[in-house]
């Protein structure tokens, strides 16, 4: 199966689970009045999902060059990162049973590409500009920050450092993804775990707003934390990483939610304008 | 406890006498405190060990981590930096920027007088796969140098001693030669045996199946195919060279004996001068006829691509022993190139027939000082050791199509090759009927278990580089699919940085590699795929009986039992070295 048909596979289950999970949480009440007003609502969203769209797309050309750059700057930090946290990831791993792992390779690929996507559609259907805003920069700042660690610091995941005891299970249950995320991302770009940092995010997100979608809450919730230890239990991140992807979360959800940051942005806006 | 003065008044004149007492009590030991102080702290030895992540090599990080906790139990901290195989091999080769590195020797070992530019000391300051272990030793170099004279009995016994030697000082270890598994379709194509191993020129024995099939297509972990194909540069040139499929050399070396294969003969004139005859209409990809004056001018640059114009010689980074077995080379016509050779035999004069020569018209070019976009960096360098090469032009089987960076490279038949013409070539069978398919496509994939689902998925027909052994019962299962267990000319072995102390010391590297326990790491790192081994001779009538491995006779005294090191053993064997350690149990550099 080449890149194409994993990709092609990909979007045919993700847009499954977003069909039946819109009409479910979202509703078929706001879904009908979002078809009636669907210019309306695309239109709102046009400025957040083009902010995030020109973050991916630089992330996109850091991403290439990136390797080769991050060789030239970077601090190869493996070793770092082993000395502080060992063989957590081997003993994750070996009390997972077999059938388990199954289950968190479908959330690793589809369950991340589903915890990413929905938010962004639920809340353009449902008209939650703030939640939809919130979302869409959220996801910018752990992108960029993400982008940065990745430039600065080198580090391989536990299945490359430590074959004897970490086995690469992803890769083992589920060849076929390998060619998918080596198309999206080298081996060499763990610290922070990405998966972590948004999965988080949305969760948190979805904690903060939670009577936005009631249904929608804990079952983010329990997809993230999928996630987080998915993981770890296919040998991709680190300990470290995860809990790095969970500050970076927090920090972007703070960041968002924040009348401080709010404010001093807007004064930002002014004084560009002024400049202007 | 001490009972208390109840009042003591410090006088002016107190501190002063307490003072001159002081100073004259101390004017004793005054010399001894400067004999002390006079010295530096000594420093716990710590050593890191570099090396390719699992994706690049499946067993080179299970080396380094084994090596690392033998170390530390002889009191050694040793960390580990998996490196990308481009970085890795430029920091090593050419920076040589390490203390320790394990990885696999590229290519095969294919006579004794590979050792020559392995370890001669002429060649420890210069860059490249010359002696990047920066090996010094005045008497090895007259072994090396003597084995290039002799023949005959007097030969191997001075082999014997270079070995002899080599598993005594220890400028690097020989681990063993694996046995690369490989994933191969047989719907497509047959003959795989051996088919990468040691050169991927071994392409030309496969058939294909009588189906329609017209590319053959290769998987492989290593993204550096993609990015260069110079030949020159050693840090981009594994185990498996792509560009041997490119450029074609004056002879090839096929099952131990070495066959006409851009020359037609070659005739001694002279006890040192070697006239070489090319096949007639040979040419280049770009159409140029192939001439001895491409082949003169190879030699010329091998040994100084500047070609002379800067002062100092810029030696290439490749082919380095080859090379300096020529003194002069000249094209006396269109096809004879006389060679005129150092002090050698003519047993070793022939090895540098098995260099490719280039094509004058492009290298010609490449020989003015490298710049950055026109700025100098101020590295002494030319661009035939910066350039990527892309696209080549050579004068072998394959010829450059296309190259889509970290993801693919397209070779295609080359229609205009001697192999390809119905001319009689005066080689082997296997070899002499050509490329059974119209065009090859290396694919890089991120991991060895991805590559052998594509295998299995019939999106691919080989893994170019051997995987995983856990992968074998996959490959195993899998339809219309042999699983290949190929001995590897490219042997594992563990490089020490002699430039670096404590490395320096001979009596510290011998005892580092008594921490080494082959036996182990055959079972726990190669799960028995692994042919162990402490010399690069091997498996050739060159080894002799004493250096012959055996689980039963290891050949070098392993310091504890059964892969596990007894600490006290290694510490009183490098306390005999002459070492020490401090109170934590770290042994100290001095």
């Amino acid at each position: 199966m080449g890149v194409l048909a994993v990709f092609i596979e990909v979007v045919a289950v993700l847009s499954l689970m977003l069909s039946v999970s819109l009409s479910i949480i979202v509703g078929p009440e706001r879904l009908r009045t979002a078809v009636a007003d669907l210019p309306g609502r695309l239109r709102v969203a046009v400025k957040p999902i083009a902010l995030l769209a020109g973050v991916l797309l630089i992330n996109s050309v850091v991403r290439n060059v990136g390797v080769d750059l991050s060789w030239i700057i970077g601090t190869n930090i493996t070793e770092f990162i082993f000395s502080l946290e060992g063989t957590v990831v081997a003993t994750i791993q070996s009390i997972t049973p077999g059938w388990l792992t199954v289950y968190f390779g479908y959330a690793y690929v589809y369950g991340y590409a589903f915890i990413l996507v929905f938010p962004l559609l639920a809340s353009i259907l449902a008209d939650e500009r703030r939640h939809l805003r919130h979302t869409a920069f959220a996801y910018a700042i752990n992108y960029t920050i993400g982008m940065c660690c990745y430039l600065l610091f080198i580090a391989y995941g536990p299945r490359n450092y430590m074959p004897a005891l970490v086995e690469p299970a992803l890769f083992d249950t589920f060849p076929r993804f390998q060619l998918l995320t080596s198309e999206v991302n080298a081996n060499t770009n763990v610290f922070p775990s990405l998966h972590t940092s948004l999965s988080v995010t949305v969760a948190l997100l979805a904690l903060r707003d939670r009577e936005m979608f009631p249904q929608w809450t804990p079952f983010a919730v329990f997809l993230a934390a999928s996630i987080v230890l998915s993981t770890m239990v296919l040998g991709i991140h680190w300990a470290t990483d995860v809990i790095a992807g969970a500050l970076l979360a927090t920090f972007s959800v703070w960041a968002v939610s924040s009348d401080r940051v709010a404010s001093l942005v807007s004064r930002w806006q002014s004084l560009y304008a002024r400049l202007r | 406890m001490a009972p208390r003065s109840g009042n003591v008044g410090i006088t002016r004149r107190s501190v002063l006498a307490g003072l001159s007492g002081t100073l004259a009590a101390s004017s004793g030991c005054l010399s001894r405190i400067r004999s002390l102080a006079g010295r530096n702290q000594p420093e716990p030895i710590s050593v890191s060990i570099k090396t390719l992540p699992v994706d690049q090599d499946p067993y080179a990080i299970g080396i380094a981590r084994q090596l690392s906790a033998w170390f530390e139990a002889g009191g050694i901290r040793a960390s580990i930096q998996p490196i990308t195989a481009e970085e890795l091999y430029r920091q090593t080769l050419i920076n040589q920027d390490f203390d320790v590195f394990v990885g696999q020797f590229p290519g095969a070992f294919a006579d004794p007088d590979a050792f020559y530019p392995l370890l001669h000391s002429t060649y420890s300051v210069e860059s490249g796969l010359q002696n990047p272990f920066g090996y010094t030793n005045l008497l090895m170099d007259d072994l090396l140098e003597r084995q290039r004279r002799e023949t005959g009995n007097k030969r191997t016994e001075t082999v014997t001693r270079i070995q002899r030697r080599l598993v005594q000082v220890c400028p690097f270890l020989v681990l063993g030669f694996p046995n690369a598994i490989r994933a191969a379709r047989t719907d497509r194509f047959t003959g795989w045996n051996g088919v990468f191993d040691p050169s991927p020129t071994n392409l030309l024995t496969l058939n294909t199946t009588g189906t329609s099939a017209t590319r053959l297509r290769a998987t492989t972990p290593d993204d550096r195919p993609m990015a260069n194909l110079n030949p020159l540069m050693s840090s981009y040139r594994g185990p498996s060279d792509i560009t041997d499929l490119i450029y074609d050399p004056l002879a090839y070396r096929y099952r131990g004996t070495l066959y006409p294969w851009a020359a037609t003969n070659w005739e001694w004139t002279d006890s040192l001068e070697l006239e070489v005859t090319l096949r007639e209409d040979l040419s280049w990809h770009d159409g140029e006829r192939l001439t001895a004056s491409d082949v003169a001018f190879t030699y010329q640059l091998l040994r100084d691509t500047s070609m002379g114009s800067p002062a100092e010689s810029v030696p290439t980074f490749r082919y380095r022993g080859r090379s300096s077995l020529v003194e002069t080379a000249q094209a006396i016509d269109e096809l004879t190139v006389q060679l005129q050779f150092d002090d050698c035999s003519r047993q070793t004069a022939r090895r540098v027939l098995t260099v490719p020569p280039l094509p004058e018209h492009i290298w010609t070019d490449r020989t003015n000082k490298a710049t950055v976009r026109g700025v100098n960096v101020g590295v002494t360098t030319t661009d035939a050791l910066v350039t990527a090469n892309v696209p080549p032009v050579g004068s072998g089987p394959l010829q450059f199509d296309s190259v889509a960076q970290g993801e693919t490279l397209v070779l295609e038949r080359f229609d205009d090759h001697f192999l390809e013409t119905p001319e009689e070539t005066g080689l082997p069978s296997a070899l002499s009927d050509g490329l059974a398919f119209e065009e090859f496509e290396l694919q890089f994939v991120g991991s060895d278990s991805s590559a052998v689902a594509l295998i299995v998925d019939d999106e691919a027909d080989v893994t170019a580089l051997g995987v995983g052994p856990d992968l074998s019962s996959t490959i195993g299962r899998a339809t219309d699919v042999s699983l290949n267990v190929d001995r590897s000319e490219a042997f594992y072995f563990v490089g020490f940085n002699t430039r670096r102390p404590p490395l320096t010391n001979p009596r510290f590297r011998r005892t580092l590699s008594r921490l080494v326990d082959r036996n182990a790491l055959a079972q726990s790192v190669f799960d028995g795929y692994v042919d162990p081994a402490v010399s690069p001779l091997a498996g050739t009538p060159w080894l002799p009986p004493d250096l012959t491995w055996e689980p039963s006779d290891p050949v070098t005294d392993f310091l504890g039992t059964a892969g596990v090191v007894d600490s006290k053993r290694a510490r009183d064997a490098f306390r005999t070295a002459g070492y020490r350690y401090n109170d934590q149990g770290r042994l100290l550099q001095s």
